[in-house]
């Protein structure tokens, strides 16, 4: 394998917070940059915070970290509020709301929300009971998109969810799901039995969440499969996070490699522990290792998906790129086939309508 | 029949708000929302933090007497229905639904 | 402390061209790069006594204005605004390369500088007392501060208003003034010892040209002021000067309205706001000749002496 350039600042700050208190002004300027292109700078804040050392950062720093953390704690809000009225909209249906991803993260204040930003919410419902939850949302204010047949289409049929729904006047968009993969997908995890394990978000009414292992192994699917690389590092970060929250109760371990089987996804789950144990440094037992290795793929593969995804995962930002990367990238779009809209801080008012075009999909 | 509804404020409003010459500016701390209101608006909500109740109560506490004055009472009323109706698609009051209904837990 | 004057011509370009240009305005520190000869020269220009700070000096912001490549240099060539490897908006014609940059520099302000109240306005300031001007586009909130700053008033900003949450102060953030279509020539009239940009034509509102800020007001950069009055002006053809007082709670919801990053503060937003229109006057300020509106402002401080 292609050895690695020295690891980016913003690596060596997730791996280990305390050390921000030494980084220099020419440092943060960079990692600033690196966390801001990787929209982790909210988090960073807030790891640097719960390490005790905000205080001793530069001022200019604090101040920069603190826009981040001012736009996540409004995003906060906005998500309870949401929250609040799925519930009321979808109450009739006797459903229980299953939670996923950063919603999930939110709703239950896991450690793996801090910071976190999200576009929109994302539920898991009985594939059958889909009709009905879409004319309910619809009835509550929230519209279809994508009204085009073929991304109707491409939604309904091949891929694991309604289009998004897109409330009239607030504009928040859920994304209602009825598995973890489309099911055109080669890995099929029964999303029955995910639905069976789910517990109840504790303090939320009517709200559930996926069982530790199914979110892990639900992360380590999302980022595996799917091609939103530009993410690549967050949500890597997402599934350490994760692991060393759940990671503190022993009875979590064991079942991990026992669950990734049941549910076919051995080598998402392979993948994730190697990833985060090289970029992250998550202290993952030696026996969850072992008993992983079972979902590694032949040698040669191996060390194509680790060029791939090492580069992939790095932060998204030019001082990190090689020219390898674009390739890296494009290779794992391809592979994922999904396409998102980078996070982008667009502010909607006076002067762009004025002066300046936004665009649809702003380049790179 | 169904009895009139209890109105109540929505869990957790906090009615943040700031008055000044018979208008206020009030902040729906639950969504973000920014509204001007009358200061006759903020009696109303005023009244619903200390108790929830059915409108013909609030009306009474406004001042209304259905006794003296049935048709003025009366269009009280229909005014005071009409906003509160208002008022609960802005997510700042909500009714209290009739026997049988399980309280919506607070947001967190 | 270094300006960019006191770079050179040379120096300044092989900053843009090479490690960026660390340029201060206000608060903030932004990385500038560029490989455009006419942004150069209109920096050199307009930014001549600005702050200038080293490499590897934290940036706030990092954008990077370049050309087009290839056939398109040959045939229309454009100006590509980069905000840290982003590219947010559509390119603009070369020629448009310096208005597009102060575009550029209030985008990254008025989208991220959260630690403020945001409000699209112009805010200037006498005898301590600071008048914000929040108006949208073609109210002439922009010719009346270009005139009041060439008659005393010192220029705290004309496009973004910055207060604090804390304590209601407004900190300066002084940049090129800009103008449009008539404004230009009527200002060059009002203030002819001003220096101002070559015009540049048939941007998306027309003739647009900058006017320097005045050495006062970029020396005076760190000094906050207080609010003591806002005023919503509108500029009408042949109307006598006139204040007509905004109602408290009016007046916050039209601020509201103007602040970029209002609903994004929450309650800290709404307070911020609210403190505003209790501690200032608020008014609604038709005019028609500047001389006119300049007395207006001045029997406004008079009043508060």
């Amino acid at each position: 394998m292609r050895s690695l350039p020295p690891l980016p600042l913003l690596l060596r700050a997730l791996r280990e917070p305390g050390a921000m208190a030494g980084f220099g002004e020419r440092d943060w300027d960079l990692l600033l940059r690196q966390a801001l292109a990787s929209n982790l700078a909210a988090t960073l804040g807030l790891l640097a915070e719960e390490q005790g050392v905000l205080a001793e950062l530069p001022a200019r720093v604090r101040r920069r970290l603190g826009w981040a953390r001012t736009v996540w704690e409004r995003h906060l809000k906005a998500v309870d509020f949401e929250l609040v009225q799925i519930r009321r909209a979808l109450r009739d249906t006797g459903l229980p709301l299953i939670l996923l991803k950063g919603t999930a993260y939110a709703a239950a204040g896991l450690p793996a929300a801090a910071g976190r930003l999200f576009s929109d919410i994302d539920l898991l419902v009985p594939k059958e009971r889909l009709p009905e939850v879409e004319s309910a949302l619809m009835l509550h204010g929230w519209a279809g998109t994508h009204h085009d047949a073929y991304d109707q289409r491409y939604y309904r049929e091949w891929m694991h969810e309604l289009p998004p729904l897109q409330h009239m006047r607030r504009a928040s968009v859920i994304d209602v799901h009825h598995a973890i993969l489309p099911e055109t997908a080669a890995l099929r995890p029964d999303p029955a039995r995910l639905r069976a394990a789910a517990r109840p978000v504790p303090g939320r009414d009517g709200y559930a969440m996926l069982a530790p292992c199914d979110m892990v192994l639900h992360s380590a699917v999302h980022l595996f499969s799917e091609g939103e690389y530009h993410h690549g590092l967050r949500d890597l970060f997402d599934l350490h996070r994760l692991l060393c929250h759940f990671g503190s109760d022993p009875g979590f371990w064991a079942a991990l490699p026992v669950r990734a089987r049941e549910l076919e996804l051995a080598r998402p789950l392979c993948y994730a522990l190697r990833y985060c144990m090289r970029l992250l440094g998550t202290a993952v037992p030696a026996g969850v290792i072992e008993a992983a290795r079972g979902g590694l793929p032949n040698p040669a593969l191996l060390a194509l998906m680790d060029a791939l995804f090492l580069r992939a995962l790095q932060p998204s930002h030019p001082s990190c790129a090689d020219a390898f990367d674009g390739a890296a990238r494009a290779a794992l779009y391809i592979r994922g086939n999904w396409l998102r809209m980078p996070p982008l801080m667009l502010s909607r008012h006076l002067f762009h309508k004025a002066f300046l075009s936004p665009k649809a999909e702003p380049a790179r | 029949m169904s009895s009139p509804p209890i109105w109540r404020l929505v869990p957790g409003q906090g009615l943040v708000h700031r008055c000044h010459d018979g208008e206020c500016v009030l902040f729906n701390d639950l969504t973000g929302d920014t509204h001007l209101l009358g200061q006759d608006v903020l009696d109303v909500l005023g009244l619903l933090r200390e108790m929830p109740q059915a409108a013909a109560q609030m009306a009474t506490a406004l001042g209304a007497d259905p006794q003296s004055d049935p048709g003025a009472g009366a269009s009280i009323l229909a005014e005071l229905d009409e906003l509160l109706a208002d008022l609960a698609a802005l997510s700042l009051v909500e009714a209290e639904a009739a026997v049988g209904a399980e309280v919506e837990a607070m947001p967190c | 402390m270094l300006t960019l004057a006191s770079l050179g011509p040379r120096e300044l370009r092989a900053r843009l061209r090479g490690p960026g240009l660390r340029l201060q305005t206000g608060p903030f520190v932004t990385c500038v790069h560029s490989p455009l000869a006419s942004l150069a020269d209109s920096l050199g220009a307009m930014y001549a006594e600005y702050p200038v700070l080293e490499e590897g000096t934290l940036a706030d912001f990092h954008v990077r204005l370049s050309g087009s490549t290839g056939l398109r240099r040959l045939l229309r060539p454009q100006v590509h605004f980069h905000y840290d490897g982003m590219a947010p908006f559509q390119p603009l014609p070369l020629g448009q390369a310096f208005p597009m940059f102060e575009w550029a520099m209030n985008w990254c302000v008025s989208s991220q500088a959260h630690s403020w109240l945001v409000i699209h306005a112009a805010v200037v300031e006498k005898g301590g007392l600071a008048a914000i001007l929040p108006a949208p586009p073609g109210s002439g909130k922009s010719t009346l501060c270009a005139a009041l700053v060439n008659r005393g008033w010192r220029l705290l900003s004309d496009e973004l208003t910055l207060v604090r949450p804390g304590d209601g102060r407004v900190d300066p953030l002084p940049r090129p003034v800009s103008l449009k279509n008539a404004s230009i020539g009527i200002i060059r009239d009002y203030a002819p010892a001003a220096a101002f940009t070559r015009p540049v034509a048939d941007t998306v509102k027309g003739t647009v040209a900058h006017m320097r800020a005045s050495s006062e007001s970029v020396a005076r950069a760190g000094e906050a002021a207080a609010p003591a009055w806002i005023v919503f002006p509108k500029w009408q053809a042949g109307a006598p000067a006139a204040l007509t007082p905004v109602p408290q709670a009016r007046a916050h919801i039209r601020l509201a309205e103007n602040a970029f990053n209002y609903s994004l503060l929450g309650e800290a937003g709404f307070h911020a706001v609210g403190r505003l229109v209790e501690t200032a006057r608020t008014f609604d300020f038709t005019y028609g000749v500047l001389d006119d509106a300049i007395a207006v402002f001045e029997q406004l401080l008079a009043e508060r002496a």
